[in-house]
């Protein structure tokens, strides 16, 4: 039984003025303050009851976090407080990054993705996150501020749960960094919702590829899965199949097969998980397919 | 010379048949039209909480409310203690609050009434209730049967309107049943059978605004109530009775409703803050549903377990029907029982069919409470019905669009109910969608993906109201002319209030943009009308506002005759001034229509201010047989129609996109024809919306989905690029112009056709509604199509 | 809980309140500053009835708090009309029949707005997509993208 309330429970709204000061509060009310930038998932769940907080620490506003900052060397900085549907229209990522635009472009609705952050979808860790994939095939760092100063958060480790995350009390995301994208990449993301657009995902399939030489095949693939596991699943056996073997027909479907088999999703109100797999097969097989036809050159 | 037209009932006056704009529509896109919530009471009004049961089946052994009380800013504390009486519309089955039990999670156990919501809030956990949980019932076809627990024990005692038939020491609150022809003879001579059986889900109306109301009681016991309110007079009754008052001592005032559907008729949570607020010594109380609670606390659209068995001949002459109809009424069936009787003697489709066997029973079980949505019961039997429909004329070789042809309901056809349908455009509804959709015509995919396929549906629906469900109105004039028209209808989105207008300034004569609508409709000055419910204002409502005008039209006349030594019948009103078509004459009718007007040498004055009146009530509907379910007039008429769509499936995830939609109704008579094709495609959409996406996930008694984030409804990306709209005109005999309702009826047939172009499409039927990409996917899996 | 004192434009007011940590925009509106045009339909950024354009981008006010507009541009329905003239959105709305019930109508036509704003000229996808957060139950939307299609063209004949 929902147990949503009319408005939102009691809490402080602490509004720092540098990092330094956020991720000092931060660390030092541990379990009674949580940062927060746009809100939408924060106060959702604040409202049904899932999330009860002494102190909201607003940090959007913090130091360079609304900054996309490109460098035709070193790649892109993506600051944490920078929101979707500034990703959307940002022509340098249109351009080196569409896949991140396209990404962000399938979330929720307009009003939602004018308040909505990339980092924001990343530190909220739902299994469902549509921009998760993307970070994780374009092979995103988070740049990531605490009481012992800066680090650097790979994505690769960073999701621990739905809801978890590495981060500790005192840190604050300030921004998402990308190196360039591999030459001649192409990249797609799917979203299966439940209406035409916009909703949740039901699935999310994220399919990179690139030509390598060093690879047998030829081409290097990178593969996300969404909502079909406590955290962004990456199949593995699915990218070895494309790593190692001659990208046909038949390899792409064995592939397909490989990521509808490294995930074990759960039945909810949103989809049964034999849907689920099954989509996980079929979507994957449909974006290799089309990635493969940017990249394979015709072959 | 002025040529005489013919009487003014029987002639089409402007602006009847004219797109004019909605009158409330420049209040409504300047954020003006106020809403119940926008209704400033200043920094004294309290606000209400209820506690709800968290068990679907349970006695209440104990209610302690006073850590609640103590609570500060907590002005009083309601139980059911504090409610003894019934609540019902056609069988008093509820108490306001809960008082021995509680029947479905939401329940409404007690209430706060205190300085903020938040505090109201806060102390509903202070509220100790302590329950000894019984087993639920969660199927209505268990629910039947004599091994399910038993719901309602006092059955016997409640009040019944005379044509529910409850029967006590069951969970059965309405049985309807229809017993025509030889029937087991006629299954003999049939040479197609189909049997099918359909569980349609529950679903719920989804008004944007969510339920409100906000109450206050003055000290010498009158109540004045502000809801958000498809019927200001049926909650003054209601609730009058429920409390023990007299109607005159309750006062409902309904301001502009955000959507209703249905889920606004009647008493929900109205009646709540009522008996909360008579305990704040004279403060208003207001009660807000959250959307949370919206879904599943107010009303919901009763499921529906469905065995249908229908036979022809090898003609394609439909011979037999069975239909046994269960319906999962909820844990209070107060309104529901009505929709087992309506759907239940509509439930042989808009067909012609001799032997005819319906079983329609209202089941209590321990689900949300089921009540009116558009369309009443209509949508869901229609779903099994026109597809079986569709398998039949398969299984003998005959396209569908023939078959309903040959057996679709034509005036003078005999209905189930034994009376003779009158006449009607629903063959030339049928004819221009299969034409407009181009019926029998494939159509490319988009891609080697998809499969595209079409379908089709006919419905047809009476307004189902007891047989004495009226309307009145009042018009009166000002100085200048302009005219103030009173009702008791709501204004609800469907555009009443301007149809109302224009039917006025014809039958009285003046331009439209003269007239007034006196709303908010207010029981204290409003004319009564029964509900606004059943897409039955613009003809019965209609009526009474046309007699109003032309009583005001006569008045005026009356006047002017006596004055000017005329005939009555050489008179006229026309843009405002009496003209008389055998002088010429003409004279504005402001300032008449107050001050009358002055007798010959100064010798005084005659006339007065004009103050029209009009009723209308259907005096034909007579009983149906208890048993056989017969009578000579079931009901008051009905509204035929038909839709098509085409679709494409997409073969990879199983969604169903429509690619276009076509509607037929025939309404009679088009007052405001842009209007009407508003509501046909709103109601078309509603219509998509649920074969595609809607259904509440029941669980043990639990809503699984009661969100929008889980319980989807369309939006505009899954509305097809153009929705035609066809409206068809064969006058209604006793409509006001010929016109007849169809708030309801483009919702009626929609899932059906859309299950039939996904057959068409794929060759499989998902076993029920929501389509969903899901059920279409793994039922095209299973089949073994993809 | 802390009470913030917030100074903010609202249709071009300049207006300075108190409201504390836990109030939405949506509240602060309603409840403080009896603007009632903007609506609550479900308090979780589902419904879209609560938009209202901040910093000239639509946002849900259910979900943004009133300290958070600290120094910020305000654009409610009531906004939209100016010296008693309608938006071109809101006539193109009434023309096409595009309000029925009404209780959408402001979020909706602030989402117009903004779109119009942003690009003039928006093909039918665009149009669409900028309206996927205001859920409609009366119209089925049909009458609404023609409005946009309508105010497009109207706006594009003005500026001639």
């Amino acid at each position: 039984m929902i147990t949503a309330h009319p408005g939102l429970p009691e809490f402080d709204y602490i509004w720092p003025e540098s990092l330094i000061e956020a991720s000092k509060f931060l660390a030092d009310h541990p379990g009674e303050a949580i940062p927060f930038m746009g809100g939408t998932d924060i106060f959702v769940r604040m409202r049904d009851g899932f999330i009860k907080s002494k102190y909201l620490v607003d940090v959007k506003c913090l130091e360079e976090s609304d900054r996309i900052t490109f460098d035709p060397e070193a790649g892109l900085s993506l600051g944490a407080a920078v929101n979707m549907n500034r990703v959307i229209a940002s022509p340098e990522i249109q351009q080196v990054y569409p896949l991140l635009s396209e990404a962000a472009h399938t979330v929720a609705s307009y009003q939602l993705r004018t308040r909505a952050t990339v980092v924001g979808n990343l530190c909220n860790a739902s299994p469902a996150g549509d921009t998760t994939g993307a970070c994780v095939v374009l092979d995103g760092t988070l740049l990531v501020h605490g009481v012992d100063g800066f680090r650097t958060e790979s994505l690769k480790t960073f999701f621990l749960g739905p809801g978890k995350t590495r981060l500790k009390p005192g840190d604050i995301v300030r921004a998402i960094q990308f190196p360039l994208p591999p030459p001649g990449y192409s990249a797609r993301y799917y979203k299966l919702g439940r209406n035409a657009s916009g909703d949740l995902a039901i699935v999310g399939v994220t399919v990179l590829g690139f030509p390598d030489d060093s690879a047998p095949s030829g081409y290097r693939f990178r593969i996300a899965l969404a909502s079909v596991a406590p955290v962004p699943l990456v199949p593995l056996e699915a990218e070895k199949i494309l790593t190692n073997e001659p990208i046909t027909p038949e390899n792409i479907t064995k592939a397909a097969r490989a990521a509808m088999d490294a995930c074990n999703p759960i039945s909810d109100v949103r989809g049964s998980a034999r849907y689920r797999k099954l989509m996980v097969r079929n979507l994957t097989e449909k974006l290799i397919r089309e990635v493969w036809q940017k990249i394979g050159n015709g072959r | 010379m002025v040529v005489k037209n013919t009487r003014v009932e029987d002639r089409i006056a402007r602006p009847i048949g004219e797109n004019i704009p909605r009158i409330d529509a420049q209040e409504k896109v300047t954020g003006a039209a106020q809403f119940v919530d926008d209704i400033p009471f200043g920094p004294g009004l309290l606000y209400a909480r209820i506690k709800r049961s968290p068990h679907p089946h349970a006695l209440i052994k104990s209610i302690d409310t006073s850590k609640a009380l103590e609570l500060p800013g907590v002005r009083a504390v309601a139980t059911g203690a504090d409610t003894p009486g019934y609540l019902g519309l056609y069988l008093q089955d509820r108490h306001i609050f809960c008082r021995d039990r509680v029947r479905y999670v939401g329940d409404p156990v007690a209430g706060v009434a205190a300085v903020s919501e938040e505090i109201a809030e806060r102390a509903l956990d202070l509220i100790e209730v302590e329950y000894e949980i019984l087993p639920a019932v969660l199927d209505p076809e268990f629910g039947a049967s004599l091994d399910a627990e038993l719901l309602h024990p006092d059955m016997g005692e409640y009040v019944a309107a005379p044509f529910v038939f409850p029967q006590p020491k069951t969970n059965i609150s309405n049985h309807f049943k229809i017993r025509k022809g030889d029937f087991e003879q006629a299954w003999k001579k049939c040479s197609a059978v189909i049997e099918r059986s359909y569980r349609i889900p529950h679903i719920q109306h989804v008004p944007i605004e969510p339920h409100i109301a906000i109450a206050k009681a003055d000290l010498d016991g009158k109540i004045t109530l502000w809801s958000s309110t498809q019927s200001p007079f049926a909650q003054r009754n209601l609730i009058a009775k429920g409390l023990g008052k007299s109607q005159g001592d309750v006062r409902v005032i309904g301001p502009y409703v955000g959507g209703g559907f249905g889920a606004k008729a009647g008493v929900t949570m109205e009646a709540l803050v009522v008996v909360l607020a008579m305990k704040t010594n004279g403060i208003p109380v207001k009660l807000r549903l959250t959307r949370e609670e919206e879904f599943y606390t107010s009303f919901v659209r009763q499921g529906l377990v469905m065995h249908i068995k229908m036979g022809c001949d090898e003609t394609g002459k439909l011979l037999a029907l069975e239909n046994k109809l269960y319906w999962d009424g909820g844990a209070y069936t107060e309104y529901g029982v009505n929709v087992a009787r309506a759907a239940g003697f509509s439930s042989t489709g808009p067909y012609e069919i001799e032997n005819v066997n319906i079983d329609s029973i209202c089941v209590y079980t321990n689900h949300p409470v089921g009540g009116p949505m558009r369309g009443f019961g209509h949508p869901e039997i229609h779903v099994g019905i026109e597809q079986c429909v569709e398998e039949l004329a398969q299984k003998i070789g005959m396209d569908s669009v023939r078959f309903r042809e040959i057996n679709c309901i034509k005036e003078g056809s005999i209905l189930a109910t034994g009376g003779k349908m009158h006449a009607n455009g629903l063959t030339t509804c049928l004819e221009k969608v299969a034409k407009a959709i181009d019926w029998g015509m494939k159509s490319q995919p988009s891609g080697p993906d998809k499969k595209r396929g079409k379908g089709i549906a006919i419905m047809w629906k009476a307004p189902a109201m007891p047989p004495n469900a009226g309307s009145s109105a009042w018009v009166e004039l000002a100085e200048d002319g302009k005219v103030n028209v009173g009702v008791g209808g709501q204004e609800i989105g469907q555009g009443s209030f301007t149809v109302m207008a224009q039917m006025a300034a014809a039958a009285l004569g003046v331009p439209v943009d003269w007239v007034r609508i006196a709303g908010p409709v207010d029981t204290k000055y409003s004319p009564y009308e029964w509900q606004t419910v059943a897409s039955r204002l613009t003809w019965s409502m209609g009526n009474a506002v046309a007699a109003a005008a032309r009583d005001a039209r006569r008045q005026i006349l009356e006047l002017v005759a006596e004055a000017w030594n005329e005939n009555l019948e050489d008179l006229d009103i026309i843009d405002g001034n009496v003209i008389s078509y055998k002088t010429e004459e003409t004279l504005p009718i402001k300032n008449i229509v107050i001050y009358g007007l002055p007798k010959a040498g100064d010798t005084g004055w005659i006339g007065g201010p004009v103050v029209g009146r009009g009723n209308f009530m259907p005096t034909y509907v007579t009983g149906l047989d208890p048993e056989t379910g017969q009578g000579e007039r079931a009901a008051v008429h009905y509204t035929t129609g038909a839709q098509a769509v085409e679709v494409e499936v997409d073969l990879v995830t199983g969604k169903v996109e429509i690619i276009r939609a076509v509607s037929a109704f025939d309404v009679g008579r088009a007052i405001n024809p842009d209007s009407v094709k508003a509501q046909i495609e709103g109601g078309m959409v509603q219509g998509i919306s649920t074969a595609l996406l809607e259904s509440l996930q029941l669980k043990d008694g639990f809503v699984k989905n009661p969100s929008l984030v889980d319980y989807r409804i369309a939006t505009s990306v899954d509305v097809p690029y153009k929705i035609e709209s066809i409206i068809v005109e064969i006058p209604q005999d006793d409509g006001p112009w010929g016109a007849r309702g169809v708030g309801e009826h483009s919702m009626v047939p929609t899932i059906p056709a859309i299950a039939n172009a996904i057959y068409d499409a794929t060759g499989v039927r998902p076993d029920a509604p929501p389509y969903t990409a899901e059920k279409v996917f793994l039922t095209m899996a299973d089949a073994g199509i993809v | 809980m802390a009470n913030h004192r917030i100074r903010l434009r609202i249709n071009g007011n300049l207006e300075e309140v108190e409201a504390p940590s836990n109030m939405t925009l949506l509240q602060l509106l309603r409840d403080k500053l009896a603007l009632m045009g903007t609506k609550n339909g479900c308090s979780a950024g589902e419904c879209g009835a609560c938009t209202v354009m901040m910093n000239g981008e639509p946002v849900n006010s259910c979900l943004v708090l009133a300290v958070e507009c600290e120094g910020s541009e305000i654009i409610t329905v009531e906004g939209l009309a100016q010296d008693g003239r309608l938006d071109q959105v809101q006539k193109a709305l009434i023309e096409t029949g595009g309000v029925q019930c009404g209780f959408c109508t402001p979020g909706m036509l602030i989402s117009i707005r903004a779109l119009l704003d942003r690009n003039p000229n928006p093909g039918e996808t665009e149009i669409r997509d900028a309206i996927v957060g205001n859920l409609c139950r009366c119209t089925g939307y049909l009458r609404v993208i023609q409005a946009v299609h309508e105010a497009s063209k109207q706006q594009t004949i003005g500026l001639v």
